[in-house]
């Protein structure tokens, strides 16, 4: 029997497996009928087959509600009661068990996955940041990789290209962990961000050899930016973080701003466009998912229990 | 503690345990095995919920804040201040009577297809 079990047969809730039986069944010490004494008890024993967290929570007053269920069946039915109810129990028990460890391993899967893709947003913000703005020191943009600005080429495709994918590994914990808070719209919104992300990874890493693979990569960044700042709005209203709900508002704002006014993308930020303008926008949108990702990872113990 | 993560439709169809749940904390609140007693019977004896599958349920509904934990005592001098009561939130409320109005809907459409009667009938002999 594990130390909370034990404590939980210790408790004089179950342990006093109530004196107002007047039935003449044998008695155990506290009065109680001996077969409800023991029935109690050998309960807390299999209490132990929970998940410890349940367990700790519920165990004592399941005690006390199987104890009042042997009152009521004992007197009822006495020992034919009795073994009725265990049957009944012990179905629900070996049932229950079960749900609990399976949902308990699931919802550890899940505030996992959801703290580390946190991380993922974060790191990836930075790097797809440095990515854009170390390829804005490229003063030959269009000449193959190499000879004199390969540091910052390199540096661009390095910091782009794993900085996309933790951001789209990002978007999907944040989908995974906040799409059932966030209400239908919010939900559709953050699958919008996860497949415009997914686009433009593929956009990013087909360029050099697609000619669409430039206009992926744009669209789709252009498609997870705008569901970003959408459901920033949800997130404002519904409060679907604890705070900062501003922050896919942030993170989203950016971008489509300068699309809008005409100053677009890579070459914004390589020098075509004011470079304050484009600098903005890329440390905005950086800025609000560095915020999104720290909640992430700070809240993701709370997410498995509102999944449930 | 209780944070509500969807809207009411969200929650839709409850589980038998929930709807029993939120069913018989509708007239005020109770504890787990009050909650017990009232589900069995209500309904005859045909629902028999374990402890298991009581606080299971408890653990999920006060998680996605259909339910709360109540201080109050109806009376205690009567009861063990030990014991955990529970009542519905207002989201519990409105999901209980979505879920209901649901349910008499699918009622509604079984008459009109002639599957069943109504209250006091089994169903339509063919």
């Amino acid at each position: 029997m594990s130390e909370a079990s034990g404590r939980i047969a210790e408790h004089p809730d179950v342990s006093e497996a109530s004196g107002r039986m007047t039935g003449g069944a044998r008695r155990g010490r506290s009065g109680a009928p001996a077969t409800i004494d023991l029935s109690v008890r050998i309960y807390t024993w299999f209490l132990a087959a929970y998940p410890a967290r349940f367990r700790t929570e519920y165990g004592l007053h399941m005690a006390q509600a199987f104890r009042d269920l042997c009152r009521r069946d004992f007197q009822r039915g006495g020992f034919a009661g009795m073994l009725t109810l265990w049957a009944r129990t012990s179905l629900d028990l070996a049932r229950t068990t079960v749900e609990e460890h399976i949902e308990r391993g699931l919802d550890m899967n899940r505030e996992k996955f959801v703290r580390w893709s946190g991380w993922a947003l974060m790191a990836g913000a930075v790097l797809f940041a440095a990515g854009l703005i170390i390829g804005s020191f490229d003063s030959y943009d269009m000449d193959p990789i190499g000879g004199v600005d390969a540091f910052y080429e390199i540096g661009q495709v390095a910091g782009l290209l794993l900085g996309h994918l933790l951001f789209v590994i990002g978007l999907l914990g944040l989908r995974t962990g906040y799409a059932g808070r966030s209400g239908s719209l919010g939900a559709g919104l953050l699958l919008l961000a996860v497949f415009g992300g997914v686009v433009s990874l593929g956009g990013l890493v087909g360029m050099s050899s697609v000619e669409a693979g430039w206009l992926a990569w744009m669209g789709g960044y252009l498609a997870v930016t705008l569901a970003l700042a959408v459901f920033g709005i949800v997130a404002v209203r519904r409060r679907v973080f604890s705070r900062w709900n501003f922050a896919p508002i942030l993170a989203g704002v950016g971008i489509p701003f300068l699309f809008g006014i005409g100053m677009v993308g890579v070459d914004s930020v390589s020098g075509q466009a004011p470079e304050w303008g484009a600098f903005l926008a890329v440390v905005l949108t950086s800025v609000g998912l560095i915020l999104i990702g720290y909640r992430m990872q700070a809240e993701a113990g709370k997410i498995g229990e509102v999944a449930a | 503690m209780a944070e509500a993560a969807q809207g009411p439709e969200g929650f839709l169809p409850l589980t038998p345990a929930v709807f029993h749940i939120l069913l018989a904390l509708a007239d005020g609140e109770k504890h787990g095995y009050a909650i017990m007693q009232e589900v069995e019977d209500v309904t005859e004896g045909q629902v028999q919920m374990g402890p298991g599958t009581l606080y299971g349920s408890i653990k999920r509904m006060l998680a996605a804040g259909l339910i709360e934990e109540s201080d109050d005592r109806p009376d205690p001098t009567l009861d063990d201040e030990r014991r955990r009561y529970y009542r519905q939130t207002g989201l519990g409320r409105t999901v209980l009577r979505r879920e209901t109005e649901r349910m008499a809907e699918l009622m509604a459409l079984a008459r009109r297809k002639h599957v069943w009667a109504g209250i006091g009938s089994r169903s339509i002999p063919t």
